[in-house]
């Protein structure tokens, strides 16, 4: 109970504290500033966007074409006679004349002429949906039926596509056919309504709505029945704004979180806070409850904006709770402002990454599900999804964000707060000061099961980075970056001990650490792996990444031998026997996994 | 204002920056993204453009035909990109769910001349890589069908429009909007941006770490240390922007105007740096300048780009080649409002500065 009066307490100071810092007329300035950005925001939706204008020259002969053209600003139109237009034709990208495009042999123009076949597209249905019989106009729809298949991630990852070949006779399912009801005939809306429709999905032809598309409930409106020109892959850019909606606000307020740790530490200016009989637990989660209920906060608002479903919610709160947990370290790690800048730009971006990346493919592939965002994308779209997928896309965000809070808790005090050192300098002190003198053994384990969330999100990462590579590059590289990130985990506590406290690592000890490291190691990695993710780790990726869950004492003994590596370079050679030891080891588990695994050698 | 005295401060800077690393992390964090870049560039072209995964489609993809016989069944099976079934629906969704077929297509007996519409039902597999290249080569053949349709109901349509003849276009062309519209001015203009929050640091960092007496009580006065400061940081603008131009180029991305491209981001910059030495000047507290100056930055932003021919639009254009002697205005305007900028820092530095002497 005194904890929870403690935390409020704490809580109660921040916010004072960031009030009376706000005093020097920022308030006022940021209150300007913001009817200042409703306003520009406004402006900018009538004019539009001029990023991309005049990219292209085209020159046409007919006025009319001209027109037509003229209305999408990125072609810069020149009106000239034909045979003005022949003599001139390399100064352009696109000719038209008589009514017939000629393209240049270069992408730009290749581009200029795939944007002007959407523009005309576009024209062309605008004059249809204003015929009287829509019908004709439009006489073909689809109705779309998603259909779920219980293998999903394994046959098409694994480089298979659906059917090895194709074969004389019609495929025969195995299993028991279910009854299919036939499809009624018939649209069940009226002609008016599909018009007002059609108009309004074609008016969404500018650059800002088109990615705001997403936000508004509108891409269902159509119902499930579309015209085949509408019948196409979901645009792959749509989730950016999604990011820079949900995340941006987060990122920010994180940043006055890190900064606020940050004055704690400038000329010991939290000497009196840590003098306090508070535990650093307390101080540290009162400080982080003011901006964690403000992030909360801002995303509630968003979603009641966007009248999108409270659901959003849920996946975003770990995210909060890892930005919190990121936006500590750094604050309580950067020697100067710069430092703390470079840190959160480098954090931001690397976070925006992995949250951003997946959900492109939110409707295409599982893999998407990796980015709690994924989880946002399909709540808006009105897909559902289930606490499987809750699970599976935001446990890693819970257990790291977890464990940095827990380092950073146990380094809330004097002299790491003061001291100022290089920063590897810095984050080897923050491990030493969570492997225990006494029990060394037992915390080395304990290191290496919770590095596994930390390795497996950065393994992600490179899934992520190298899955679209054409498949032998991809595997490839998946190897050799999985295997360094691996060894460099593991290999991390040993090398803090070592560099704490050289003469502790004799041949007995070394050989027992070592042990200890890789049986945490085997045991974190199979823990993650049952609870979360089993669809990914039963793909050729999966089996790199985490190693096949069949027999546990021949990756016991990899994981023992890679480590053991290191170690005896560290012993040998000191300090400086730590990176050729790494790649040594590295190579080792690259051998492992392509004979064990791929059973490529031999 | 001295000139040694301010390359003394502007070196000192550089000294920080090296000591500290974070330069190393500045370039870091230019290769993770241009890393991430090229991901987007291999991997949204096969994503999204399936006769780049060509190779994998050669086979044909097995889709099952259920319902009454038309003129898209003729289309589907003179396709070389499909082989077709004909089958009873339910058979056929199920054997779909086994990943046996790659869809399913439902024609029902609406006549083509009919005065309803004719409804298709198209079965696919959820969440599949696979699906969405399908659609996507399904699309062109629905949209013949779609053509046949419309010439049969041709008398009933009545509106008259402006003939274009598009020949069909070939592969590539995709992401070059993307690539020249979008990645290029967002990757060329980061280090300005990057360096106006570094100006806000050494600024606010001399007054917070209460360094700035010691600093003044050198012959150094108070403006030459801010215009020290912002031209450590102007410097690494072109560095920056250069390497990363060099990057895309190495990656196979043509760049035209490389030179003035990066007097166009020198010159901006400037102004992104004063604003940040105003602010910082102003605050003298890194938590609310760095928030005022990133709100103001959002709003210069959205309001440079809802101006015709703001400078980012022609870096777009210069790197494209589409300019015609307007960069040279643009260029100008841009010159004047730093120079404005410029002088209002230097006075509110210098008057500072004497606040500072008599306190």
């Amino acid at each position: 109970m005194s904890t929870l009066t403690d935390i409020a307490t704490v809580a109660r100071w921040e916010v004072k504290k960031s009030f009376s810092m706000m005093s020097r007329d920022v308030l006022p300035v940021s209150i300007l500033l913001f009817v200042l950005l409703v306003l520009v925001t406004g402006f900018s939706a009538q004019t539009g966007l001029h990023l991309q204008d005049g990219m292209y020259d085209v020159g046409v002969d007919d006025p009319q074409v001209a027109e037509l053209l003229a209305s999408d600003a990125r072609f810069s139109v020149y009106q000239l006679d034909a045979p003005l237009l022949n003599a001139n034709r390399n100064s352009f990208d696109i000719i038209i004349i008589r009514g017939t495009v000629y393209s240049s042999a270069t992408d730009k123009a290749a581009a200029a002429q795939k944007t002007l076949e959407r523009d005309y597209a576009k024209y062309v249905n605008s004059v249809y949906n204003s015929e009287n019989d829509l019908f004709a106009a439009y006489p073909l729809w689809i109705d779309t039926q998603s259909v779920k298949s219980e293998l999903t991630f394994l046959s098409t990852q694994s480089g298979q596509y659906v059917s090895a070949a194709p074969r004389r006779i019609a495929p025969v399912p195995e299993g028991e056919i279910k009854n299919i009801p036939t499809p009624s005939p018939t649209l069940a809306i009226s002609q008016e309504e599909l018009r007002q429709k059609l108009v309004q999905s074609n008016a969404k032809n500018s650059q800002i709505s088109r990615y705001t598309e997403v936000l508004s409930t509108g891409g269902s409106s159509m119902g499930d029945f579309k015209t085949p020109s509408q019948l196409s892959p979901p645009l792959p850019f749509d989730s950016i704004i999604l990011v820079f909606v949900f995340i941006f606000p987060l990122y920010f307020t994180s940043q006055f979180f890190m900064m606020s740790i940050m004055n704690e530490r400038i000329e010991r200016k939290g000497e009196i806070l840590l003098s306090t009989p508070l535990r650093p637990s307390s101080i540290i989660f009162g400080k982080a409850l003011p901006y964690f209920v403000g992030m909360v906060a801002i995303c509630a608002a968003l979603t009641v904006y966007i009248r999108a479903s409270p659901v959003i919610i849920l996946p975003l709160v770990p995210v909060i709770f890892f930005f919190l947990a990121n936006a500590l370290l750094i604050g309580m790690v950067s020697r100067s402002f710069k430092e703390l800048s470079f840190l959160s730009i480098f954090f931001s971006t690397v976070a925006t990454c992995y949250l951003f990346f997946p959900s492109i493919f939110a409707n295409v592939h599982v893999i998407s599900l990796i980015s709690p965002l994924t989880l946002i994308v399909l709540t808006i779209q009105g897909s559902a999804w289930t606490i499987t997928d809750y699970l599976y896309s935001t446990s890693l965000f819970w257990l790291t964000g977890a464990v940095l809070f827990y380092i950073a808790i146990r380094n809330f005090k004097d002299e790491r707060l003061f001291s100022e050192k290089r920063l590897v300098s810095r984050i080897r002190e923050f491990l030493s000061e969570i492997l225990s003198q006494k029990y060394p053994f037992i915390s080395l384990f304990l290191l290496s099961v919770f590095s596994i969330p930390f390795v497996f999100m950065v393994q992600m990462m490179c899934l992520v980075l190298f899955f679209n590579l054409p498949m032998p590059y991809s595997l490839v590289f998946l190897l050799l970056f999985s295997a360094l990130i691996e060894e460099l985990a593991k290999s991390a506590g040993i090398y803090t001990i070592y560099a704490r406290d050289p003469p502790f690592l004799t041949w007995k000890n070394l050989l027992l650490a070592c042990a200890a490291t890789a049986i945490g190691f085997l045991v974190g990695e199979k823990l993650l792996l049952f609870a979360t993710l089993a669809q990914i780790s039963d793909s050729v990726f999966g089996s790199i990444l985490f190693l096949s869950l069949g027999s546990l004492w021949l990756p016991l003994l990899l994981h023992f031998g890679c480590v053991l590596i290191v170690a005896c370079c560290l012993k040998i050679w000191g300090r400086k026997g730590f990176f050729p030891g790494i790649g040594i080891a590295m190579v080792v588990h690259c051998l492992y996994n392509l004979y064990f695994i791929l059973g490529w050698i031999g | 204002m001295k000139s040694k005295h301010l390359s003394i401060i502007a070196k000192k800077e550089f000294r920080g920056l090296f000591n500290e690393r974070t330069i190393l992390l500045a370039v870091l964090l230019q290769l993770f993204i241009a890393m991430f870049s090229s991901f987007l560039m291999v991997g949204l072209t096969s994503m999204y453009d399936p006769s780049s995964l060509s190779k994998y489609s050669r086979s044909g993809y097995n889709i099952a035909y259920a319902g009454n016989e038309s003129q898209l069944l003729t289309h589907l099976r003179a396709s070389p990109d499909f082989r077709v079934y004909q089958m009873d629906l339910s058979t056929a969704v199920t054997a779909l769910e086994e990943r046996k077929l790659a869809a399913v297509v439902y024609v029902p007996d609406t006549l083509p001349d009919a005065e309803e519409p004719v409804k298709i039902t198209l079965y696919t597999l959820q969440n599949d890589l696979q699906t969405a290249i399908v659609e996507v080569k399904l699309r062109d053949i629905f949209l013949k069908y779609e053509q046949d349709l419309r010439e049969i109901r041709a008398d009933r349509l009545k509106e008259e429009f402006v003939q274009v003849q598009i020949p069909k276009t070939g592969s590539g062309g995709d992401f070059y909007e993307f690539v020249y519209g979008l990645l290029i001015p967002l990757l060329v203009f980061m280090p300005a941006i990057i360096s106006a929050a570094l100006v806000i640091d050494l600024i606010t960092e001399e007054y917070q770490h209460e360094t700035l007496e010691t600093l003044v009580s050198t012959p150094v006065t108070f403006a030459e240390i801010v215009w020290g400061k912002v031209i450590a940081c102007e410097v690494l603008v072109p560095i920056q922007a250069g390497a990363w131009l060099v990057l895309l180029m190495i990656n196979g991305i043509a760049i035209r105007n490389a030179g003035l491209i990066l007097l166009l981001v020198t010159v901006t910059s400037l102004i992104l740096i004063l604003l940040g030495t105003l602010t910082a000047l102003h605050y003298r507290e890194r938590t609310a300048a760095q928030f005022i100056f990133s709100t103001a930055l959002v709003v210069v932003i959205l309001l440079a780009l809802a101006l015709p021919s703001n400078p980012l639009n022609l870096l777009t254009r210069l790197a494209v080649g589409a300019v015609a002697g307007e960069q040279w205005i643009v260029l100008g305007i841009t010159l004047v409002i730093v120079i404005v900028l410029g002088y209002l820092t230097h006075l509110y530095a210098v008057k500072i500065g004497k606040k500072h002497l008599t306190d």
